[in-house]
């Protein structure tokens, strides 16, 4: 199931989503100030109608949006579907954006709540995968880098191992590196509710990783 | 090894999970992102048409109107006019004086 499929150019149903995640930035508890000039001034412009100052926004960020659409999705095709469409989605909601924030904490939030809607939507349809040659979720491994180590592997799959919902808490945490309140934020969950699910994967973690780090 | 040492070398080796798009993933994605925001901004064929043919036909709308109305307030003008003469004519006095008889219209 293609990104493409579940998020259709223009699609109607993508409007409740979209309204979801800016309202929930509008509502973050924390608003981080913007300590990068040039980008309060690309989202000036943007929010003027210069479409061409968003190519700063989308070149400083793309990197980090892929990176965390792959580490949800696990599949290179569907991050960079995702980080599009989070682009896109962020441009047509720019209006709304508050000036003098941070863009990173917006476009995450983002790309995080479409990934995760990718991840509901292919385990509501995982009987339809299971007969398929090769699923897109088990190509993961091919999109990691030649040069990652037997240890990051042993790593990954730990990681891979883990529920759902602890899995991509986990890796935003240990792999993208957020804090608990980021994480909470760009996953519309509360604070507790990430500590708990970080405390259960940790746990996992320390016991399949234990001869690792002896 | 405590807690703490544990997950800071976990952590270390989880970075190297992060995934790198190349340089030709982030172009294609930037540049497909500046094609979908220019598509939304230009208006396709229909809508280019509709933006140019509603006005053109909302001012003939007013054209025709305007004619119409000033054709019946033209026509009902004239028609008061021939009622008045008709009427004139109708309703003559004839005065004689001195022998001569003079026709005179009310």
């Amino acid at each position: 199931m293609s990104v493409a499929a579940i998020f259709p150019e223009g699609s109607v149903n993508a409007l409740p989503i979209l309204d979801r995640l800016t309202r929930g930035v509008m509502e973050a508890a924390t608003p981080q100030p913007n300590d990068d000039p040039l980008e309060r001034r690309a989202i000036e412009r943007v929010q003027r109608g210069d479409s061409g100052a968003y190519d700063y926004l989308v070149s400083k960020y793309t990197k980090r949006v892929v990176s965390i659409a792959w580490n949800i999705v696990r599949n290179a095709a569907d991050a960079e579907d995702l980080a599009q469409e989070a682009f896109v989605r962020a441009y047509e909601t720019i209006g709304r954006f508050r000036a003098g924030e941070r863009f990173g904490p917006w476009i995450y939030r983002i790309v995080t709540n479409l990934a995760l809607d990718v991840v509901k939507h292919r385990s509501r349809f995982r009987h339809e995968e299971l007969n398929v040659a090769e699923p897109a979720a088990r190509r993961d491994s091919a999109d990691l880098r030649a040069s990652t180590s037997e240890i990051v592997q042993r790593v990954d799959r730990a990681l891979e191992s883990l529920p759902e919902m602890q899995r991509i808490v986990a890796r935003l945490s240990l792999v993208e590196g957020f804090e608990h309140a980021e994480i909470a934020g760009m996953m519309n969950l509360s604070e507790g509710t990430v500590r708990s699910h970080l405390s259960l994967a940790r746990a996992k973690l320390r016991e399949q990783l234990a001869d690792l780090y002896e | 090894m405590n807690e703490e040492k544990f997950f800071d070398r976990l952590r270390e080796d989880a970075r190297q999970l992060r995934y790198e798009p190349d340089a030709f993933v982030t172009t294609r994605i930037a540049s497909r992102v500046r094609e979908r925001i220019a598509a939304a901004q230009s208006p396709s064929v229909s809508l280019f048409l509709a933006r140019w043919l509603r006005p053109i036909a909302a001012s003939m709308t007013a054209i025709a109107l305007a004619a119409c109305l000033s054709l019946a307030w033209t026509e009902r003008n004239s028609t008061d006019a021939a009622t008045f003469d008709s009427l004139s004519a109708d309703n003559t006095i004839d005065i004689s004086f001195a022998g001569d008889t003079y026709r005179v219209g009310q």
